[in-house]
């Protein structure tokens, strides 16, 4: 069979929201989720993150410096990777005012505080949600 | 030409855009188009590659395709409007190929350009040579091939 007939059919235009719960507290788990929104913007996808509960933490200014990778380094250059292919960040306010205590002006550049309602109209027009 | 022992053949034209280093070759009338040693460096060993079937018209600055390593995931970004013609199915089969032979047998995309004309803007020589001076001074790149 040749690599055309088993290239799976082009992503470009879908929508992909990913839901993002972990913080800190879990540094292995912070990393893959925003790796694979980088590669998904990179095929074109639209692909959005909604951070809430405590991975807002992890868009305070400093914050993705101080989440260590078991492979070295730190998750900020996975964070810079995902804005640069264009991936939307949005977190949830509630979560950073009442849980996180992150005023606005401490949320790093490329974030848009939404409400938690805006998480159902995501989730709605997505054509896939997955949750991390 | 060799800096900070990052390659750069001078039979090439050169896309330097944001995050985009992929060097262009005239082959008759389409382009190869591939990853600079400097792009291939920055990636670390390449895991996959996904190519634009051809066939694919793409403006310029549009993804030809997706390059992923494990620390690094990005888009192939055309240096030109115009048409993909072939995919290196090569490459699709050994990604490591872009660390090895970036230039030869790692060349990514074949497309023709919708305005020959265009190529003509694409970096060559002492500009590019300039452009990736600072660049690799900026991101403090020292070039490496992985070996297969």
């Amino acid at each position: 069979m040749s690599a055309e007939a088993t290239r799976p059919a082009d992503p470009a235009g879908k929508k992909i929201l990913m839901v993002m719960t972990t913080g800190p507290e879990d540094p292995d788990k912070t990393y893959a989720p925003f790796y694979t929104a980088a590669l998904m913007a990179a095929m074109e996808i639209d692909t959005t993150m909604y951070f809430l509960m405590h991975a807002p933490e992890l868009l305070r200014k400093g914050g993705a410096e101080a989440v260590p990778l078991k492979k070295g380094g730190n998750l900020k250059m996975f964070v810079d990777m995902a804005l640069e292919n264009g991936v939307k960040f949005l977190a949830c306010a509630e979560s950073c005012r009442d849980l996180c205590d992150i005023p606005p002006g401490d949320l790093i550049d490329g974030v848009k505080l939404v409400g938690s309602a805006t998480l159902a109209d995501l989730a709605l027009d997505a054509d896939s949600v997955l949750s991390f | 030409m060799i800096l900070n022992g990052c390659e750069f053949p001078d039979d090439r034209a050169y896309y330097i855009e944001r995050t985009q280093m992929t060097w262009v070759r005239v082959d008759g009338d389409r382009l190869l188009i591939g990853l600079t040693d400097p792009a291939q460096t920055r990636a670390g060993k390449i895991l996959h590659v996904r190519i634009k079937p051809a066939g694919t018209a793409r403006e310029r600055g549009k993804p030809i395709a997706t390059v992923e390593s494990g620390k690094w995931a990005g888009p192939v970004m055309a240096p030109v409007t115009g048409t993909v013609v072939a995919a290196n199915g090569d490459v699709e089969q050994d990604p490591g190929l872009l660390n090895t032979d970036p230039y030869g047998r790692g060349w990514i995309v074949a497309m023709t350009a919708s305005d020959p004309a265009e190529v003509g803007t694409l970096l060559r020589g002492e500009a590019a040579l300039a452009r990736f001076k600072e660049i690799l001074a900026k991101d403090n790149i020292r070039c490496m091939r992985c070996q297969s």
